[in-house]
């Protein structure tokens, strides 16, 4: 590479995305008269196949040495663009990208002129942040070669065997004495029709065989301290604990039932929730002259704003259920939406209304009312009160977060909802898994689902866990913490009790006690260098030297 | 979502990463206000780091407000990615203030090129050690306790930090004089506008670390320098 700083600008018009509301031409101009920048060019998409092509060639041609891209955000482009430079022979971290679409085109729509002004800004600040942007090389550490599932209901029984098939070591942690989470306590399984408990069953005894599968039943998960590669596992079972390691963790801790108390007067006795009615229909106890269903039970409500996806499903299949048991019995079901999506929901509303059950809208502001034996609902189209006879109200209530899901979030670092479920790490790009590396859910973890749903996340999970088990090694950015003088170090540890990933050491040198850094374990947060008063540590593409250009280059104006 | 087009993101990786000094450098080349935003406590994708980030914007802040910036210009913000709109507040609130301020120097309590040296004054006071040893071992004195086993307040940390932060940015302002050339304790408690008996305090706290010497004699006053060599090599 020569000495002289080659930068070559794309500048991306996202189609009309970023196009239509700044003047990317008047960017590309401008570029053209920035210090280092012998290149530039617009793209059409310049993450498309021709827009990349385009930047490999410059590279080449234009024997670039550094590579700005002004487009959209880094957390999913990133990674491209950094791969396109490698594949054209640069080092990928002589790349750096500016947002103008997060940044000033979605923010700035009406404001064409100034939002052009503020791109052009932003791209002197990533020119001037390139130019002094040095090559890195990706840090390479083994991987434990076996897996922890938390949770044994059907998604975590389906994503240990999944793996376990594979060839990886399972350990398999349930919190309770038995393997099979809800489906313990359901009936049959709509739309199919199959035993749940039975379903159930097969497949613990599928996992209990396993020769891979450690089962650890009535036992916590502790502690988990470590990263992807090497997390390290304190259980609890019993006030026995043990420690082992893993490579990756899957969450599948399910999610719980809301009890509805103090809701259309909740007794479990003669108005009970759709579990309860499960229960009695295993039991063979269900016997009721006239059933009353309430759907968004607690749901869709200011404090619960969600759907809960599961529970028209739920009553269709209840209603269905006691329609072919007991024909003489009259089932009403109060709802706001019937969310019947799919083909078979909607064969399953179907044939609920062939065989007689009634469905009757309400309104949110107009809820039914539970008195004695009847149920008062203010019907939609006619306008008035009606009183339904009811000696059974059975409540559609919510799936709400499981109540271990904040303690898991914080042993995991990994994020929660507004509701306390579990956040994926991007909704499209990375479903099953979370923003932390080597970490994935699945099931009501993430979400209320239906079985099969439960099922091919647990499936995708696992599969996604064996992307890094399967190479055996993994890579680490090298956007970590670099001692870059160790002169100036004094070994006094004040950075090193600071560090959130116990990445520094003290060791014994030559030059006396000195600070190092464990690359693997680093993130790179820069808590560290920001706190060293020697000035010692720097975060590699982070460096004190590129933030303090970019804050020079942001406050020289574009003119 | 829109908002004001006059802010500018600088990308870290985590709040923690924010050295004080980045703060009081953004100021020194001009700017009218800073945010630092980050994760929401105990929602730090960096675990702890925000919390570091939170102590670091908090120590520029008021070393800033001691030398005369108006402290609204430091804001320390928290929202999740998931949070597009509380974002968009933030800013439109900040920038609101800020323009009611108005421009650095304004709104202020010393007018631009006063309060640019003051800030260059604070700004050396932040990188170097003794502030930043107490900001490095707040957290941990805080909740465990320094080495006898006494635990602080934050407010007693603060407390603390700001009374370092007088005796540092006195310090630091005196060594600049007296790299200007020889000067006298009475003339150095004019132009800082501190009472003698301070600067002399911090004269002879200078002198003992071999960072200043006498220079002469003026009258009956002794005249001080820099000493030259102690500097360059510390
Ligand atoms: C009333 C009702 C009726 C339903 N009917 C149907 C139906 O007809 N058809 C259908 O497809 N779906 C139905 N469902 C949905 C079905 O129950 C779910 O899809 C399924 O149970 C999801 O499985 P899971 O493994 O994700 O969660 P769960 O079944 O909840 O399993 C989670 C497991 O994790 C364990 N756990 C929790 N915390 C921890 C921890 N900290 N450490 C270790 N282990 C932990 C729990 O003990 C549990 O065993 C119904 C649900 C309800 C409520
Ligand atoms: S890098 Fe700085 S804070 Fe860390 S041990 Fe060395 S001198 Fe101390
Ligand atoms: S950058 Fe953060 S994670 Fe890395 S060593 Fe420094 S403090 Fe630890």
């Amino acid at each position: 590479m020569s000495d002289q700083i080659r930068i070559g600008v794309f500048v991306c018009d996202c189609g009309s995305n970023i196009a239509g509301y700044v003047d990317v031409k008047a960017l590309a101009e401008y570029a053209k008269t920035l210090p280092n920048v012998v290149y530039v060019k617009e793209n059409l998409y310049t993450c498309s196949e021709s827009g990349i092509n385009e930047i490999k060639a410059a590279i080449r041609e234009q024997s670039l040495n550094r590579v700005v891209v002004a487009s959209c955000t880094p957390r999913t482009h990133e990674p491209l663009f950094r791969g396109t430079c490698e594949e054209a022979g640069l080092n990928p971290y002589l790349f750096e990208m500016v947002n103008i679409r997060d940044q000033c085109s979605w923010v700035h729509m009406q404001e064409r002129e100034s939002g052009t002004n503020k791109a052009k800004d932003l791209i002197r600040m990533g020119v001037a942040k390139a130019a002094l942007l040095e090559p890195q090389e990706s840090i390479k550490s083994e991987m434990d070669p076996n897996a922890l599932v938390m949770g044994g209901g059907i998604s975590g029984m389906t994503a240990a065997l999944a793996l376990a098939n594979r060839g990886y070591q399972v350990y398999l942690v349930e919190k309770q004495a038995q393997l099979g989470g809800l489906l313990l306590q359901l009936d049959t399984l709509g739309p199919s029709g199959v035993d749940a408990a039975a379903f159930a069953a097969s497949q613990a005894e599928l996992v209990r065989n396993h020769p891979r599968i450690r089962l650890m039943t009535s036992t916590q998960v502790k502690d988990i301290s470590g990263y992807i590669g090497h997390f390290k596992v304190t259980t609890a079972s019993d006030g026995k604990e043990e420690q082992f390691g893993v490579g990756v963790v899957i969450v599948a801790t399910g999610a719980q039932i809301l009890k509805p108390h103090g809701l259309f007067g909740y007794d479990g006795e003669r108005v009970i929730t759709q579990l309860e009615l499960e229960a009695r229909f295993k039991r063979g106890t269900f016997s009721a002259g006239n059933v009353v269903m309430i759907q968004c039970a607690g749901a869709r409500i200011e404090e619960r704003k969600y759907c809960s996806r599961i529970c028209c499903m739920v009553a269709l299949k209840n209603a269905i259920q006691i329609k072919e048991t007991h024909p003489g019995t009259g089932v009403r079901v109060l709802y706001r939406d019937i969310q019947a999506y799919g083909t078979e929901n909607e064969e399953m509303y179907r044939r609920a209304r062939e065989l007689g059950v009634i469905f009757i809208n309400y309104d949110v502001n107009v809820p039914p009312k539970v008195h004695g034996e009847k149920v008062t609902v203010t019907h939609q189209l006619l306008g008035r009160e009606l009183d339904l006879p009811a000696d059974l109200v059975v409540l559609s209530t919510p799936l709400i977060a499981g109540e271990d899901n904040e303690a898991i979030s914080k042993l995991l670092r990994v994020s929660l909802d507004e509701n306390k479920f579990f956040l994926e790490g991007h909704v499209k790009l990375k479903p099953l898994d979370f923003a932390t590396d080597g970490v994935y859910l699945c099931g009501n973890a993430h979400y209320p689902a239906t079985v099969r749903e439960a099922i091919s996340q647990a499936l995708g999970a696992a599969s996604r866990a064996s992307i890094p088990l399967a190479k055996g090694v993994m890579t680490v950015e090298p956007i970590v913490s670099t001692l870059v003088d160790e002169d100036a170090c004094r070994g006094c540890g004040l950075c090193v009790a600071l560090c959130p990933y116990g990445a520094l050491e003290i060791v014994r040198t030559e030059k006396g006690r000195k600070v190092r850094v464990i690359p693997v374990a680093c993130k790179g947060c820069g808590v560290c260098a920001a706190t060293c008063y020697q000035h010692a540590l720097s975060i590699n593409s982070y460096t004190d030297r590129q933030i303090a250009e970019q804050i020079s280059a942001c406050l020289e104006s574009s003119g | 979502m829109q908002y004001t087009t006059d802010a500018r993101i600088i990308r870290i990786m985590c709040t923690g990463r924010v050295d004080p000094t980045m703060i009081s450098d953004a100021f020194l080349k001009g700017a009218d206000g800073v945010m630092v935003v980050g994760c929401h406590f105990g929602d730090c994708h960096y675990i702890t780091g925000n919390y570091q980030g939170k102590i670091k914007v908090g120590i520029a802040a008021r070393a800033l407000d001691y030398v005369g910036l108006n402290p609204k210009r430091v804001f320390f913000g928290q929202c999740s990615s998931a949070e597009g709109e509380r974002f968009v507040k933030m800013v439109t609130d900040f920038d609101k203030d800020i323009r009611e301020i108005g421009p650095l120097g304004t709104g202020d309590r010393l007018p631009p090129p006063q309060l640019h040296e003051k800030i260059e004054v604070a700004h050396t006071a932040l990188a170097k050690e003794k502030i930043r040893w107490v900001v490095g071992k707040f957290t941990e004195f805080t909740t465990k306790g320094n080495k006898y086993g006494e635990r602080f307040t934050e407010h007693e940390m603060w407390r603390t930090l700001d009374t370092i932060v007088m005796d540092e940015v006195a310090t630091y302002e005196i060594m600049r004089e007296l790299n200007r050339g020889p000067v006298s304790v009475k003339t150095l408690s004019s132009r800082l506008k501190l009472p003698s008996a301070h600067v002399l305090k911090y004269v002879l706290a200078l002198q003992r670390r071999g960072f200043a010497e006498l220079a002469g004699i003026e009258g009956t006053s002794p005249l001080y320098r820099i000493a030259r060599q102690q500097v360059d090599a510390a």
